[in-house]
């Protein structure tokens, strides 16, 4: 059981994604890249290396400026794609990381450098980050 | 006769062979090896990191070194030594800054990692009877984009083989590219028959025209292939994903996303090192998209694929009117932020104010 979000919880998930060879395939694979998730005032910042998720911590605000990109959500909003994917076994097409960006007025990812090809990280590696955040479904989440 | 006339040379000739192995191995030129001293830089050792040996990391030394323009006009592998008295194969791109991209390397490294096969990856069995208008509106969207995977295919072809090997990252890229195209139309194609419907109208053509035929030059062809046309397929694809109606378009529409956005990646890098040699260059893709956006606007008035796209928007044809349409909408002022949004990134501003009007009506109204 680990509650969301914390250190814990996204510890939790990188164990179940790295421990999945399915997650790897269909579109998955190799993924290097640092994202940050700003989850209303809490950040978290996620390590990709080849196939792992290699790393999670919590960091600060400034720690946005170095990321590739980071998703930025309210913690309600977050707490309502975690519990859909829970509920559901996956993201559900209006939680998908996609649906997200397209109906948020400013987007879901976004970057402080403004560097397109960092930025663009995001899309090309996108079923990886759903795959990662699908993989949440398989742990116990307290809110 | 000649037949066993032939039979009987072959029979004497093996009988010999086998008779006499000092006699045949006496027919093989005494070795000279001179060929092993010849290398521009020996004694190479490149070693893997820790995301293996990739593709750029064999730029070091001499085999690093990328020249502005390639004037070998062989196939030389760069760092070879070149071999006198080949005849020119007459490579038509030989500057840097008309094909080249930083990104090529780490780009084509993440297309060969990050495959999928829709034969199997795909999971097809989601894929369920739909109201028929649905399903013939899903099929017609299909179609057209099969049409316009077929334009990226025959369009990197084209231009490919005119490219030097000296930027043999960016060949290679766009090998994944073209194969990227291969599957995209693969998966729209089978979609398209495995649910009771089939393929549906053939699109108007004409920005695949203008992109095929598009002759100043491979920068020339990504403006029209990438900035525009990949811009608006990317906008459509995640409307596309966000609308899936099963698992299996879902993972579809997906995975041709991840490809899409690679090739954008390239364009877009290549555009920018591009006009960042040649301001000029600036003033060429503005006259360019000039002419490119009249096309663009005659194909955005067809009301095919706007009426297949409402419908599959609205999950069927009572909706689509209204919120198919609504979403629509949304999708074109999408495609026109982010086009305008990628000019502006160029150096290269769009006016409204010279934009013809079916494009203007989504800028308006971002």
């Amino acid at each position: 059981m680990a509650k969301f979000p914390s250190k814990g919880w996204f510890d939790a998930v990188r164990k179940v994604f790295n421990g999945d060879e399915a997650y790897q395939g269909a579109g998955g694979g190799q993924c290097n890249c640092v994202s940050g998730m700003k989850i209303g005032s809490k950040i978290f910042i996620l390590t990709f290396e080849g196939l792992e998720c290699s790393e999670a911590q919590e960091g600060k605000d400034t720690d946005l400026e170095d990321v590739d990109f980071y998703l930025d959500m309210s913690l309600d909003d977050w707490r309502a794609m975690v519990k859909n994917i829970a509920e559901n076994g996956g993201a559900t097409l209006d939680y998908t990381l996609n649906t997200l960006d397209l109906d948020r007025e400013e987007g879901l990812s976004t970057s402080r450098h403004g560097d397109q090809y960092r930025e663009d990280l995001f899309f090309r590696y996108n079923q990886t980050f759903q795959f990662f955040f699908d993989a949440s479904a398989r742990i116990k989440t307290t809110y | 006769m000649a037949k066993a006339r032939a039979k009987t040379k072959a029979k004497t000739k093996a009988k010999t062979a086998s008779d006499s192995p000092v006699a045949g191995a006496a027919q093989v030129p005494e070795p000279g090896y001179k060929w092993m001293n010849r290398s521009n830089q020996w004694d190479t050792r490149v070693k893997p990191g820790k995301h293996g040996l990739r593709l750029g990391d064999l730029n070091v030394g001499i085999y690093g070194e990328i020249p502005e323009q390639w004037q070998d006009q062989t196939r030389n592998p760069r760092g070879a030594i070149a071999r006198k008295g080949v005849p020119p194969l007459g490579y038509a791109i030989r500057d840097k800054a008309d094909v080249w991209a930083d990104s090529s390397a780490d780009l084509y490294e993440e297309a060969i990692q990050r495959k999928w096969a829709p034969a199997t990856d795909v999971p097809w069995e989601t894929v369920k009877p739909l109201a028929e208008p649905l399903e013939r509106a899903i099929c017609q969207v299909l179609t057209e984009l099969c049409q316009y995977a077929n334009c990226d295919i025959e369009t990197i072809s084209q231009w490919q083989h005119q490219m030097a090997y000296g930027y043999h990252e960016v060949k290679q890229y766009l090998a994944t590219a073209t194969f990227d195209a291969a599957r995209m139309h693969e998966a729209f194609r089978k979609r398209a028959l495995c649910n009771g419907g089939g393929l549906g109208l053939e699109g108007p053509g004409e920005v695949n025209r203008m992109i095929l035929e598009s002759r100043g030059g491979w920068s020339e062809a990504v403006t029209y292939l990438l900035l525009m046309r990949g811009t608006f397929t990317m906008t459509l694809l995640r409307y596309l994903e966000k609308h899936a109606q099963n698992a299996a378009e879902q993972s579809i529409y997906a995975s041709a996303l991840q490809a899409k956005a690679r090739h954008m990646t390239y364009g877009l890098e290549h555009l920018h090192y591009s006009i960042a040699h040649d301001e000029e260059r600036k003033m060429v893709l503005a006259t360019l998209l000039f002419i490119g956006e009249r096309i663009w606007a005659r194909e955005m008035t067809d009301h095919v694929l706007r009426e297949a796209l409402c419908i599959v928007f609205a999950g069927g044809l009572e909706r689509a009117p209204n919120a198919g349409y609504a979403e629509f909408r949304q999708m074109q002022r999408d495609f026109m932020r982010d086009y305008m949004s990628s000019c502006d990134w160029l150096g290269v501003q769009r006016d409204p104010a010279m934009m013809p009007e079916p494009m203007v009506e989504f800028v308006e109204a971002t």
